[in-house]
């Protein structure tokens, strides 16, 4: 019994007499039964024995109620008694009556007095209760008025009480005060690292704590519609900068003979390729554990090399991963480097420069002067004195964490740079001028100024001949910039490194949309921006100073403050105007990168594109709003969700299922989704088992790929059709769910490029809607030969499609990709307008047993199961077998399962996922919406690859590559064209 | 038309050799494989009477448009504007203009030349080759229609 429990009985208690006891539980109910006798009052209680039985009524009563001792029996029974061996022979009246009398008196006291929790006017019938009476106490009757306000004004009290308690806090000015809100902000990062532009955010932004940091996920106001417009019209702008950097240093065959142990050629270009390892490009990679091609995948990351200098062996790369990822890549990249020897942090850049931090100290402001990697712990300990460092990088790691590795054998090192650079993404064709207006290459400098000695970077640069030419073409490319039209007009995967001045410098008064200008562009060259569209930007202007730590670390150190710039604009004469000259500490190394758009299937090629801009730790702020400012939206993660989705590009980790961190965002989501169901009562939530949908939160490919590998072993290579199929596979997954099933390889995602093209000429690629067909080409015609031998390479595969609806309705998340039977394609060509199938609807068999067992929640332990006869005809036939093997379980797996049975969700054993409803499912959506580019649903998904050729081998050539979707909380199938798109 | 034009339109080959997804051995890019990616045409800015005609919007919306906007938006004239295949759509859109207004409506036509750019990116084993880049022409109309001044 709990604390409370025994509290709540003992307050009952207290005014009872003692010889009156309450079950404490249900189990000695009998044993209280007795009554009287032994009150202890009586003195003479000791013995029962003793105790007076003078009259005849009572013992003829307690006769009857014996039976209860065990269970209700009616009518007289023999072991009742037990009882009369303890009944008394005779009672002692006196004593019995004074027994009798504190009994009654205390029944009175009971009745008379209400309990003490609750209100006054509980004690009123209900049809005298007023609405409101608590609040206002002349509502209540006369003769309650009078205790209700004595407990309304103690209750007032004691609120009152309770809120001052917890504001012995400082004062809010304290708690505002810079250093104090600096320590405040430090210790909420502890766990989850901000970005440099998580105020901003946080203003504006429903956060959420995700893989380790705090991330924007969609704005407080509404702006789909107007972030997709800037997507494909202007600009949108998103912080990337949780994105984690590794970086690699070494002798470039050493580093390309471990890295290439990562990837595989099948998959397309890898860190070798040409263009990508001069440096003018960025590249894009499926990174796998090492030589486990296809069966373990990592993840997608991209990667740069830094340009090579003359006459020099010795490359960096830059590996750019998802947070999620970093976690399994880094070791992998540990252990093919042969990097094992960690650095001891003083030489990683976390050491603090105590110089530095003197210098910074009197100027904290708001926008405090940076110092990176000041610890956390050491500026709590000194916030008597100087007040708190703003954390800059990473800061939920320790200091004494390593962050570089290095192999004591080939010379290669690992640097883990998270945190270390800003990088923000531009998406949309205009995200050219955006960067356009509002960076200006770096101005030089005078000959004062570099006479001068100082710390700096820039001046020393200058002083430098090839340097500053270097500069100066790399200025001149930006230039170009101002020519072009459209970002998609240049050549995908373009890196341009540049140093430009401080981009506060130039902040415009007011918001301005950047565009285009034509006068402008008319003024540069024709020939050079003929130049830059078709060979891309030559290899020496790729070189930045941003690969330099030191020149990193620099820049860092020395940025203006915000309070700084600020008291140089008021000294400026004309106000508004731009500074000169230009404080020295504001040139800032940068790396502008290229951003291919949507780069597969045949519309809307290139939607999308945009920039990414890379800049050292520290400045994120001083760019983010010089770029706000020129009238770029600003998204979330929501909206780089839906570019991937117009994209058609899978979104990283969601659309990885067969990567740990895939399986991972696979496990989170279905406990949110599972959550977010229970929350709604039992009678507002949808009845998946009935709409036919076995697994709405999540999809169990494992599963899928195994069913469908097994019905083509079972089907063979003779056409057959899907109803047979049908047949095929209830009956093989009844034996399969008891037997459990043999040792079956994993399942994978297919990433050959090869395989990928053959299987989509075999789909017959066609626009969206499905209106025209597109040029394939020449390859090798579907037959059932060229379909053994690719399932004899890729059977437990699935492949990434691209589904289009034919007609009305919007795909969701987890919909069913389902065959369609030939009558139903037989309809589709009759009339075009009928919206297609209906599932017929299923019965839920478990919600009767949900039912009993809350009826009674002892016996279903232990009873067996019997299962309910289905009588809906249709589902009757699909559902026997699953049913079968349900019952064909001994109950007692069962009655471990109904403790998770929730209403209207499959328990977990699945049935067959394949053939659970009227038309096999070969596959589910994992990302649909309705798409505003192509002006009808459309969603992104895997289908299994031996559902998929077994389908098509049975498609006539006109209805290549129709299927039915189906969303989970509907019955209504949908025509879908799918599209393997390379 | 707000939406970039669709590079299908302009898919057909002017010039040149046949260009499949992988190219045959008779083109001289031999041995290796080359993905051929269009890049879109270069955009040009666009006044509000211009119309870029597609292939892929509905015939009869993009004459419903031009309509809207020499009678409803007050335009003495626009500018109708076709690339490749939809050459023969602005021409068909223009001439549909000109009937539907009972000869108010004068038509002026120009043609020409249109730079576009191929990728070819490499696919092979040893990862050597360049990524290529070619230029093609196709041709374009420009067809101006108009109300003739009253005098």
């Amino acid at each position: 019994m709990s604390a409370a429990k025994v509290k709540m009985r003992e307050k009952k208690m207290r005014n009872q007499p003692a010889s009156v006891q309450y079950p404490s539980s249900s189990s000695n109910v009998e044993s209280s039964t007795q009554n009287g006798a032994d009150a202890p009052g009586t003195g003479e209680n000791a013995d029962p024995l003793k105790g007076g039985l003078s009259e005849v009524h009572p013992s003829t009563e307690r006769k009857k109620k014996t039976p209860h001792q065990s269970g209700w029996v009616r009518g007289h029974h023999k072991d009742g008694g037990g009882y009369t061996k303890e009944m008394p022979k005779y009672i002692t009246a006196g004593a019995f009556a004074r027994a009798r009398a504190a009994e009654v008196s205390a029944m009175l006291k009971a009745v008379r007095k209400t309990t003490s929790s609750s209100h006054v006017f509980e004690a009123l019938p209900k049809h005298m209760r007023r609405r409101a009476m608590s609040h206002n106490t002349k509502r209540l009757p006369h003769r309650l008025r009078e205790v209700a306000n004595r407990m309304r004004e103690k209750s007032l009290q004691a609120g009152s009480k309770k809120k001052k308690e917890p504001a012995k806090s400082k004062s809010r000015k304290a708690r505002r005060r810079h250093g104090n809100l600096l320590l405040e902000f430090n210790r909420r990062q502890r766990k989850n690292i901000w970005l440099e532009t998580h105020i901003w955010h946080a203003k504006r932004f429903h956060m959420v704590k995700k893989w380790g940091y705090c991330l924007g996920d969609r704005p407080t106001y509404k702006c789909y519609r107007a972030c997709y417009r800037a997507m494909s019209s202007h600009c949108l702008l998103q912080d990337l900068s949780y994105y984690c950097c590794i970086e690699l240093q070494g002798d470039e065959d050493k580093l390309l003979a471990a890295l290439s142990q990562l990837t595989s050629k099948e998959a397309g270009p890898t860190f070798a390729a040409a263009l990508c390892l001069s440096g003018r490009r960025q590249g894009s990679v499926m990174v796998y554990r090492a030589g486990r091609y296809p069966s373990q995948p990592l993840g997608p990351v991209t990667f740069l090399w830094r340009p090579r200098t003359q006459g020099s062996v010795h490359r960096q790369l830059w590996i750019w991963a998802h947070p999620t990822l970093k976690q399994d890549l880094l070791p992998e990249l540990q252990t093919v480097c042969q990097c094992c020897e960690a650095v001891i942090p003083p030489a990683a850049p976390v050491e603090v420069n105590p110089t530095l931090e003197a210098d910074s100290e009197p100027e904290n402001t708001p926008e405090a002067k940076p110092v990176p990697g000041t610890k956390r712990k050491r500026s709590r300990k000194d916030a008597t004195g100087p007040p708190a460092k703003k954390i800059l990088g990473d800061g939920t790691r320790l200091p004494s964490t390593p962050v570089s590795w290095r192999s004591s054998s080939n010379g290669i090192v690992i640097n883990d740079l998270t945190m270390e650079i800003v990088r923000y993404r531009l998406i949309g064709p205009q995200s050219h001028s955006v960067l356009v207006d509002t960076l200006e290459a770096a101005t030089g400098c005078d000959e004062v100024q570099k006479s001068q000695t100082c710390s700096l970077w820039w001046p020393q640069h200058c002083s430098d001949e090839a340097k500053m030419t270097l500069h100066q073409q790399q200025a001149d490319i930006f230039n170009i910039l101002k020519g072009i039209y459209s970002t998609a007009e240049l050549p995908s995967g373009t890196v341009l490194g540049l140093t430009v001045d401080d981009p506060r410098l130039t902040l415009p008064r007011k918001r301005v949309k950047a565009l285009p200008c034509v006068k402008q562009a008319q003024e540069v060259d024709e020939e050079k921006r003929r130049k830059l569209m078709l060979e891309g930007v030559p290899e020496p202007c790729c070189q930045s100073f941003i690969w330099e730590q030191s020149v990193r670390d620099n820049v860092t150190d020395n940025k203006i403050s915000e309070q700084e710039l600020n008291r140089m604009r008021s000294e400026v004469l004309v106000p508004g105007s731009r500074l000169s000259p230009t404080p020295l500490q504001g040139r800032v190394p940068i790396l502008l990168v290229h951003q291919p758009g949507k780069q597969v299937g045949h519309e809307m090629s290139s939607w999308g594109a945009g920039w990414d801009l890379l800049l050292p730790k520290g400045w994120g702020m001083a760019f983010w709003i010089p770029l706000v400012y020129r009238g770029v939206r600003i998204g979330g993660l929501n909206m780089s969700l839906k570019h991937s989705q117009n994209k058609a590009a899978p979104h990283f980790p969601r659309d990885y299922p067969d990567c740990p961190a895939g399986m991972c965002f696979q496990e989170e989501q279905e406990a949110e989704l599972l959550d977010k169901f229970k929350r709604h009562p039992p009678a507002k939530r949808t009845n998946y088992i009935k709409h036919g949908c076995v697994a709405p939160f999540r999809c169990p490919w494992q599963q899928l790929a195994e069913e469908w590998e097994i019905i083509v072993q079972e089907g063979g290579s003779q056409a057959r059709t899907t109803a047979q199929a049908d047949a095929v596979t209830e009956e093989r997954t009844s034996q399969q769910a008891i037997s459990i099933t043999k040792p079956l390889s994993r399942f994978t995602v297919l990433r050959n490029r090869k395989a990928l093209r053959l299987l989509s000429a075999w789909c017959r690629p066609t626009t969206s809607k499905g209106q025209r067909p597109c040029r394939v080409g020449e390859l090798p015609p579907i037959s059932c030969e060229a379909v053994t031998s690719f399932l004899s390479a890729h059977a437990m595969s699935l492949v990434w499609v691209h589904v289009s609806l034919l007609s009305k309705g919007k795909p969701e998340y987890h919909a069913m990709l389902c065959v369609p039977t030939p009558e139903d394609l037989k309809a589709l060509g009759n009339r075009q307008g009928t919206g297609g199938p209906q599932e017929p609807p299923h019965r839920d068999h478990f919600k009767s047993r949900i039912k009993r067992r809350k009826k009674e929640p002892k016996k279903a332990a232990t009873s067996s199961v019997t299962p309910d006869k289905p009588d809906g005809k249709e589902a009757e036939l699909i559902f026997a077998s699953d049913l079968d093997t349900n019952a064909s379980k001994d109950p007692k797996s069962f009655s471990e399962s109904s403790s998770d049975l929730v209403l209207g969700l499959w328990p977990d054993p699945l049935p067959s996922v394949a053939s659970h409803c009227s038309r096999v499912t070969v596959g589910w959506v994992t990302q649909g919406d309705f798409s505003m580019s192509a002006g009808c649903g459309e969603a992104l998904g895997f289908v299994s690859v031996a559902g998929l050729l077994n389908t098509l081998l049975n498609q006539t050539s006109e209805h290549k590559g129709k299927l039915l979707l189906r969303n989970p909380t509907s019955l209504h199938y949908r025509f879908a064209k799918i599209n393997v798109e390379v | 038309m707000t939406e970039p034009r669709n590079p299908s339109m302009s898919s057909i080959p002017q010039t040149g050799p046949a260009h499949t997804d992988s190219s045959s051995p008779a083109v001289e890019m031999d041995p290796v494989e080359y993905t051929l990616r269009k890049r879109l045409p270069r955009k040009l800015p666009k006044r509000r009477n211009d119309v870029y005609v597609n292939m892929k919007t509905d015939f009869r919306a993009q004459l419903a448009r031009c309509q809207k906007l020499l009678e409803g938006g007050g335009h003495r004239e626009i500018c109708v504007h076709g690339l490749g295949l939809a050459i023969n759509r602005a021409i068909n859109i223009a001439l549909q203009l000109q009937a539907s207004s009972q000869g108010a409506l004068q038509l002026a036509a120009n043609t020409s030349t249109v730079e576009l750019v191929d990728d070819l990116e490499p696919e092979d084993p040893d990862e050597a080759g360049e990524p290529m880049t070619r230029t093609r022409n196709n041709s374009a109309i420009h067809i101006k229609v108009f109300y003739p001044d009253p005098q």
